[in-house]
């Protein structure tokens, strides 16, 4: 009795209680919790005592006091197809893809391997300003990319080249990137790696971390209204991930039912910061049902498992409208950047245990050769090819001018206006007298 | 007296729409004076708020766009939001609470009219409501945003500055989010003080790539939002709160355009200019019949309207009218 009136004097209801106050506290919830009693009032005050009314959660109640602990001993499982040898664990879950398929899996990791380092060097030695390497991570990079449609749309943060290596980006294109020279579409704007292709999906890349992650979810909320049967599927790291923007993004995806694929490569670093400086909870996988996400944790170096995870996600977010996070365990085998020396933070030995023990092109290349789809023949033969495809792009595109300085004042908004207009004729005519003090002749006249 | 002054009390500690309306039906107060302005003397006056006074100057009926309607500020902005709803099929608007009508009933009867996958809330976090939005946007589909008030469009503000702004440059027009717009209710109002009170244009005002805009009237208001949304770059549309009810116009029915980065000469003068925008032009042409009394001097005023890109031409030109 003394609860009712509480309740209905919180309800600022009449003073009086009445039968109307108790109508409205049996009022069916979204729950359905109200179970009809025709008879005296003690019935009805059974039910309520029974079940939770409460709009905000779904839950049976509980008399005993404890705390859910988190489960970071034995966290969720790390799904995989191959063990570390490259042979099939479970053959039911091997996804039988054809030799032609799984090649190309192989020369795209490989060739981004070696465009990476070729670039790396390049950067050491002054030719171009800024490089990010891949190593280690291509196969969550190709595993992926090769499970989803050529038109679905890609949001990255900066280390999934091989997405679009997988895409057939041209090595041209990369280079050009790097080198800010005029073959690049973003008209040299950009610092190296921060690529960019509307032909094949990618969305431009930008160096503020976990922003690209809401705007991917309203990009999948815009394919469900247009009935596109697209998914969007949105890169980004483990450090990424705390930021609030991966929050924001991983709420919005639930609530507003969107066909997304939140992919995390979690690669144990943040350029130093390690995951037990990043994170205390179970990884980001167990955060996905905090937000009412379907979650899996998958072995990012085998491109098999990631391969049918991200493809199994892909079928049921288009078919059900709702989001799917894949968190991909992996290694940064190399530096985060020509900027960092990684060896002031880590030991050079687990870099090499990663290197030589678990690394996704060597697990591969295993597989291939126990199917007898690749020999040290075609190995030697490919990497002089790639060497050489890698090193002609290179020298065609350190020879290339930069664009033209006009291309500074153009985009910042569709038109220009007319201040925009005004400094770019002021800088015209500048280099018109003072030009000499300018390498204008590297630039595009 | 006692319940008087006991109601009084607690009308006070109700929000802001709620307490306003309740107050005119105690003291009566006509629509045309502003609601702020303490209509009854005596005892009660110490009861009243004690807050400046402005009054609204509607524009005088347009007849260039067809019919119009009786509209305040919050309706000429819901007009806005239907039209452009029913003449864009991937419109959708969003924010928190727009699905019932909005904290200021700026999107009553638009997702009955439209669909719940056309106007519909979002969960309570501004960076996420506006990176949502540039993600619609960059699929090309048109992203009209809400931010509850000005004073928390903060967290906002990367997705705004680093990205919005930047997304078609830096991309080399590949990629843009121009079809996106932010509106928000700005500007005080009496009784908002420090986080329902903010004009934060300023800290946008020197990020290119984005266009900030605001009106003075409802008139202005819906023509100057249905071109926000129809423009190529993502805009952020401030609303002054305090006019949602107090400006009341005549204002067409159907869609019109009032172009962006044009300033309006809505006084002419020669010895002064004044240039103002939002709730301010009504102060200021207040200040400028006050000067011709009281000093005899003549001012011109110049509604700015558009924040960034600003009409530096106009304001120039009647500088060198002036000298």
């Amino acid at each position: 009795m003394a609860v009712v009136i509480a309740a209905a004097r919180f309800w600022r209801q009449s003073r009086i209680l009445g039968q109307a106050a108790l109508l409205l506290l049996r009022r069916p919830g979204a729950r359905g919790l109200a179970i009809s009693h025709p008879h005296g009032q003690q019935e009805q005050f059974s039910s309520l005592d029974d079940k939770p009314q409460f709009p905000g959660a779904s839950a049976e109640f509980i008399d005993k006091l404890e705390f859910i602990q988190p489960n970071v001993i034995s966290g969720i499982p790390i799904y995989r197809v191959m063990d570390r040898q490259g042979q099939i664990i479970n053959p039911s879950e091997d996804p039988h893809l054809p030799k032609e398929k799984v090649l190309k899996f192989y020369k795209s990791m490989t060739l981004l391997n070696t465009m990476d380092r070729i670039l790396y060097e390049s950067q050491r030695q002054g030719r171009i300003s800024f490089y990010m390497t891949n190593y280690g991570e291509e196969g969550t990079h190709v595993g992926s990319a090769a499970a989803l449609d050529n038109t679905d749309l890609v949001f990255g943060q900066y280390r999934e080249a091989g997405v679009l290596m997988y895409r057939d980006y041209p090595l041209e294109l990369f280079m050009a990137q790097c080198y800010g020279n005029i073959s690049d579409l973003g008209k040299g704007r950009q610092m190296p790696v921060h690529y960019g292709c509307k032909e094949r999906h990618f969305v431009t890349i930008s160096s503020p971390l976990a922003t690209q992650i809401p705007q991917a979810v309203g990009a999948a909320y815009a394919a469900k209204r247009a009935n596109a049967n697209r998914v969007v599927i949105c890169y980004f790291g483990e450090g990424a991930a705390s930021e609030g923007d991966a929050h924001a993004g991983f709420n919005f995806a639930a609530t507003l039912e969107c066909p997304i694929i939140f992919f995390c490569r979690n690669n144990g670093y943040a350029i130093s910061t390690p995951t037990s400086e990043q994170y205390r909870g179970d990884g980001i996988a167990a955060r996905g049902p905090g937000y009412g996400i379907l979650s899996i944790r998958v072995d990012g170096n085998d491109v098999f498992a990631v391969y049918n995870a991200t493809k199994e996600a892909r079928r049921r977010a288009v078919a059900e409208n709702q989001p799917f996070l894949i968190e991909a365990m992996t290694y940064r085998i190399g530096h985060h950047s020509t900027s960092d020396d990684s060896s002031a933070y880590r030991s050079v030995d687990e870099v090499n245990y990663w290197d030589k023990q678990d690394h996704p092109i060597s697990r591969l290349r295993h597989y291939l050769l126990s199917r007898g789809w690749w020999d040290e023949e075609q190995e030697k033969a490919w990497r002089k090819q790639s060497r050489k495809k890698v090193m002609e792009a290179f020298e065609q595109a350190e020879r290339k001018p930069k664009p033209n300085p006009n291309l500074l004042f153009s985009d910042v908004y569709q038109e220009m206006p007319s201040q925009l207009r005004k400094q770019q004729e002021s800088l015209a005519r500048h280099l018109q007298t003072y030009g000499e003090h300018y390498p204008l002749e590297h630039f595009d006249k | 007296m006692a319940a008087v002054a006991s109601a009084a009390r607690w009308l006070f500690s109700l929000r802001a729409a709620g307490a306003e309306r309740h107050w005119r039906r105690l003291c009566g107060a006509g629509l045309a004076r502003g609601f702020l302005h303490p209509t009854v003397t005596g005892e009660d006056a110490a009861q009243r708020r004690q807050v400046a006074h402005f009054t609204f100057q509607p524009d005088p009926e347009p007849r260039e766009y067809g019919q119009t309607q009786k509209m305040n500020l919050f309706q000429s902005i819901t007009s806005a939001l239907d039209n452009s709803l029913a003449k864009d099929p991937t419109a959708v608007i969003f924010g928190e609470d727009v699905a019932f009508g909005g904290v200021f009933r700026c999107t009553v009867g638009l997702r009955d009219k439209y669909g719940k996958d056309r106007v519909f809330n979002t969960p309570l976090c501004e960076q996420g409501i506006v990176g949502f939005g540039i993600g619609i946007a960059v699929t090309g589909a048109t992203a009209i945003a809400e931010i509850q008030f000005a004073d928390y469009i903060f967290p906002a503000f990367d997705q705004i500055v680093n990205e919005a702004a930047k997304y078609r440059y830096r991309s080399g027009d590949l990629f843009n989010c121009g079809s996106l717009t932010i509106r928000s209710p700005w500007g005080c109002v009496g009784h908002g003080a420090l986080y329902h009170s903010q004009s934060p244009e300023a800290f946008f005002a020197h990020c290119p790539g984005i266009k900030v805009v605001i009106p003075r009237s409802p008139f202005q208001a819906k023509g100057l939002l249905l071109s926000c949304i129809e423009d190529k770059n993502p805009c952020i549309f401030f609303e002054p709160k305090i006019l949602y009810r107090a400006a009341v116009e005549q204002v067409p029915v159907e869609s019109y355009n009032i172009p962006l980065s044009q300033a309006e000469v809505i006084q002419e003068g020669s010895d002064v200019t004044l240039v103002a925008w939002g709730t301010q032009v009504h102060v200021i042409r207040e200040v400028a019949s006050m000067a011709k009394e009281k000093l005899g001097v003549s001012c011109e005023i110049i509604d700015l309207r558009t924040i960034i890109p600003w009409d530096v031409d106009t304001v120039c030109k009647s500088k060198e009218s002036i000298l």
